[in-house]
């Protein structure tokens, strides 16, 4: 036999082995799941009567017959049977490399040395000492339903509900009567019940009755009958006494117009989208160089959603300005043409922003800027001004010129702390300012949120870049850690 | 045939890890690890605190091998020239003058670059081409270095002041970073017998450059099985923190993974000791057991592990851990 063919007979038989054992750990897997469902019919046998036990035997010998099957029909891939040989005996994957060989036709020198090394060691091993037996959680439990099994038949059936035995049964009552004539030691269980459920019956045969005709007084009625037993019928909701509690939630709710609007998308409103435009357009262009085509478009655009502004001439009516820089446009008055669509702009927000009312995302905190923007005339018809510009120049909301990045202090969270900074003692190098009036009791704050993550910033930049003694860095973690929850 | 230049290989090997602890006492791992990174075709960092044999063990070697070697002492004011070599003026018979190129000590088979980090990152970064191409570029000319050419850095972990911790573009061409670690009582014994007597032991040289090269072709012929592979790729990319299979561990501590380099630092160093031990496939085992000098210079710890002062070694032991388990995982039960 040469040294392919020993390798591979020695994976075959391995697998072999595994499939055995796969077969009795899937088979005892499904005779505990066959043996628990088992119990079921054996358990209702007074509802399926004499096929319960035929049943129940069906069930366990299925569960274990799909269990063995499955165990013996799964797939063993001989690569991973190669690498359990190899682990089980040590081998050092020679047995999984040598069979890669193989299938590569790999014929280097030591290509081929390592098949031959690899069935070497593999010839005369004991697959069976390479997959050990594994049994299967579920086969601890199944002493429990083989239990069960056993017990049950001696014992009296579960009783079921009887409307639902009734209807599955009705064949069934003579008899049972007549076994009970005949069978009396066993009449005082829960035989008993057996007249309470014959007047049962009577009852649902009443009820059939009525609904077969009901007037339309009983069927309101119907309703009240379904609670007329019970002690809900007795209670009465009392939603009044959630809002004495005082739930806050409930008060809310009361105030749905100023919650926010979640589910409306305010980048995609017809007023950024004109907005957007428009900026593109005239970011960073000489007005001289402005493309006149794009220009009438846009007013074209903004044109058609004017007439959805209010009332023609009215405030939020645009379509004036919009047919004004029309006409600039068309005597080659551009500056007039920009002018126009500023003002449209600006009409365009002014309705945007009561449309939204109080439902912005900010929660119905006054923006800072508004208030500002009021006493600067901003968003009115004299000075329409671009909003999206607020804050690009500290004081200058007006200005339509980018004019670099909002200073640190306006980007701020609104939600900081401003910590009061202590003077030390001693001389100091300063001069003091000599301050008069209200300003003068005005300490000097700092945002402590904003510095504390600056500085922590620069702590994390410190330990990781530099060489902080290694002793000293859980010091100056924990110190910052500690600020961190003040 | 292949047997033959096995089993040639393996007794040489022997030979020279015998030549070598005949000066050296001890460190058992670290000159495993070096000749292991001799034959796999790469470089070698050794980090240990002064006097520890760090120099002699580079030496040792050199002395055991029939190559030349070069010693270059890094320090603040060294230039990448003084490394390279630099073109000079001279004058031929005929009175015409003209440029030669004077070589540095770079054009050596084994060259130890003592103390590295006390080196500008210019100077260190004059060795980059040579270890990884193996030629050196001067005034636009290249030139080749000799093979083998096998660089033996060393540097100290502490003393930090005024020296240039080596870049993570350095670092990653070395094949393995070793750590030097304190000789045992015993081998401290054995060093002060050895390093006292009148006459100190010698070395004989037991390979020559061929042998050398023809082992390097002879380790990269050494098979490997696709599993094995998978499994170093693995512990690779298990160090990436973005990578979607990364274990816990990872995510938490790591900044940066290790580079592909890596996974060929395994891999070579897996053929290298499979070879050793007479084998000719690689095993998983032989990759498991260079891990460590493969990628703990390879990593990068994120603020949560410089803070909490997480050990690479025992973050790399963690990770191989979590590829094995990886490899394993989602096969049936008698096949896991």
């Amino acid at each position: 036999m040469d040294d392919a063919a020993a390798l591979r007979l020695t994976v075959r038989r391995l697998i072999r082995v595994i499939r055995l054992r796969r077969a009795v750990f899937y088979g005892l897997r499904g005779l505990a799941w066959g043996l628990v469902l088992a119990v079921l019919p054996v358990a209702f046998r007074s509802l399926l009567g004499p096929v319960a036990l035929a049943l129940a035997a069906g069930l366990a010998g299925a569960g274990l017959l799909a269990g063995v099957l499955s165990g013996l029909l799964l797939r063993v891939p001989p690569g991973d049977a190669s690498q359990v040989v190899d682990r089980a005996f040590g081998l050092h994957d020679r047995v999984a490399t040598a069979l890669e060989l193989l299938a590569a036709r790999d014929e280097t020198a030591l290509a081929l040395a390592a098949i031959r090394d690899a069935a070497d060691r593999a010839q005369g091993l004991d697959p069976r000492r390479a997959v050990p037996w594994r049994w299967p959680r579920e086969a601890r439990l199944i002493p429990i339903p083989v239990l069960a099994l056993a017990i049950l038949p001696y014992l009296p059936p579960v009783p079921l509900p009887e409307d639902i035995v009734a209807p599955l049964t009705p064949g069934q009552e003579p008899e049972q009567q007549r076994t009970k004539a005949e069978a009396p030691q066993v009449a005082d269980r829960p035989a008993a019940k057996r007249p309470e459920r014959a007047e049962r019956v009577e009852l649902q045969e009443r009820e059939y009755a009525q609904r077969q005709a009901p007037t339309p007084e009983q069927a309101r009625g119907d309703l009240a009958a379904v609670f007329k037993d019970t002690s809900v019928a007795q209670k009465r909701p009392d939603f009044s006494s959630f809002l004495k509690q005082g739930d806050e939630r409930l008060r809310l709710l009361e105030r749905a117009d100023s919650l926010p609007d979640l589910q409306r998308d305010f980048t995609q409103s017809p007023y950024k989208v004109v907005f957007r435009k428009s900026r593109t357009l005239l970011s960073g262009i000489d007005p001289n160089q402005l493309s006149r085509e794009r220009l009438r478009q846009l007013l074209e655009e903004m044109n058609r959603m004017g007439r959805r502004g209010g009332s023609p001439g009215g405030e939020g009516d645009w379509s004036q300005d919009v047919w004004e820089g029309s006409e600039a446009l068309e005597q080659g008055q551009m500056s007039r043409a920009l002018d126009a669509m500023e003002r449209a702009l600006g009409k365009m927000r002014a309705m945007e922003e009561r449309e939204r009312g109080g439902k912005g995302l900010e929660g119905g905190r006054d923006r800072g800027g508004r208030g500002r923007d009021a006493s600067r005339g901003a968003g009115g018809d004299g000075e329409p001004d671009f909003g999206e510009f607020e804050g690009s120049l500290p004081g200058k909301g007006t200005n339509p010129g980018w004019r670099g990045d909002p200073t640190g202090r306006l980007g701020q969270s609104p939600i900081d702390m401003g910590v009061e900074g202590q003077a030390r003692k001693g001389r100091k190098e300063a001069y003091d300012t000599n301050m008069m009036g209200r300003g003068a009791r005005n300490p000097s704050r700092l945002p402590y949120m904003s510095v504390y993550s600056q500085y922590r910033k620069m702590m994390e930049d410190a330990l990781a870049k530099e060489s902080i003694p290694f002793d000293y860095r859980s010091q100056v973690k924990e110190y910052f850690q500690s600020l961190e929850e003040r | 045939m292949a047997d033959e230049r096995t089993e040639t290989f393996v007794r040489s090997y022997e030979q020279l890890k015998n030549e070598v602890h005949k000066v050296i006492v001890g460190h058992e791992e670290i000159v495993e690890q070096v000749l292991v990174c001799l034959f796999a075709g790469g470089h070698v960092l050794l980090e240990g605190v002064p006097g520890l044999g760090k120099t002699l063990l580079v030496r040792t070697l050199a002395a055991c091998l029939d190559l030349s070697f070069a010693r270059i002492q890094f320090t603040p004011d060294l230039m990448p020239a003084d490394i390279i070599g630099t073109n000079i003026i001279v004058e031929d018979t005929g009175g015409r003058r003209h440029f030669q190129f004077q070589r540095g000590p770079v054009f050596a088979h084994v060259v130890l670059a003592d103390e590295v980090n006390r080196a500008t990152p210019k100077t260190q970064s004059a060795l980059l081409e040579g270890m990884q191409e193996g030629s050196v570029t001067v005034a636009g000319v290249s030139h080749r270095l000799p093979m083998p050419f096998f660089v033996l850095a060393t540097q100290n972990p502490i003393e930090m002041e005024g020296t240039y911790p080596l870049p993570e573009a350095q670092l990653d061409r070395f094949v393995f970073k070793l750590k030097v670690r304190y000789p045992a009582i015993e081998e401290l014994n054995e060093i002060v017998d050895r390093t006292t007597r009148p006459q100190e032991p010698t070395t004989d040289r037991v390979m020559t450059a061929e042998q050398v090269l023809a082992f390097r072709e002879l380790v990269r012929e050494v098979p490997i099985a696709s599993h094995v592979r998978t499994f170093a790729s693995l512990a690779v990319m298990a160090t990436h923190p973005q990578w979607e299979g990364a274990p816990e561990v990872t995510r938490k501590y790591l900044r940066y993974g290790a580079s592909p380099r890596a996974a060929q630092a395994l891999v070579l160093g897996g053929k290298v000791l499979a070879l050793r031990a007479g084998r000719f496939n690689v095993s998983l085992e032989d990759l498991k057991a260079i891990a460590l000098p493969a990628m703990r210079h390879r990593i990068i710890m994120n603020f949560e592990g410089e803070a909490e002062g997480i050990d690479a070694d025992r973050l790399i032991l963690e990770v191989v851990e979590a590829a094995e388990t990886a490899t394993r995982e989602g096969k049936e039960v008698f096949l896991r």
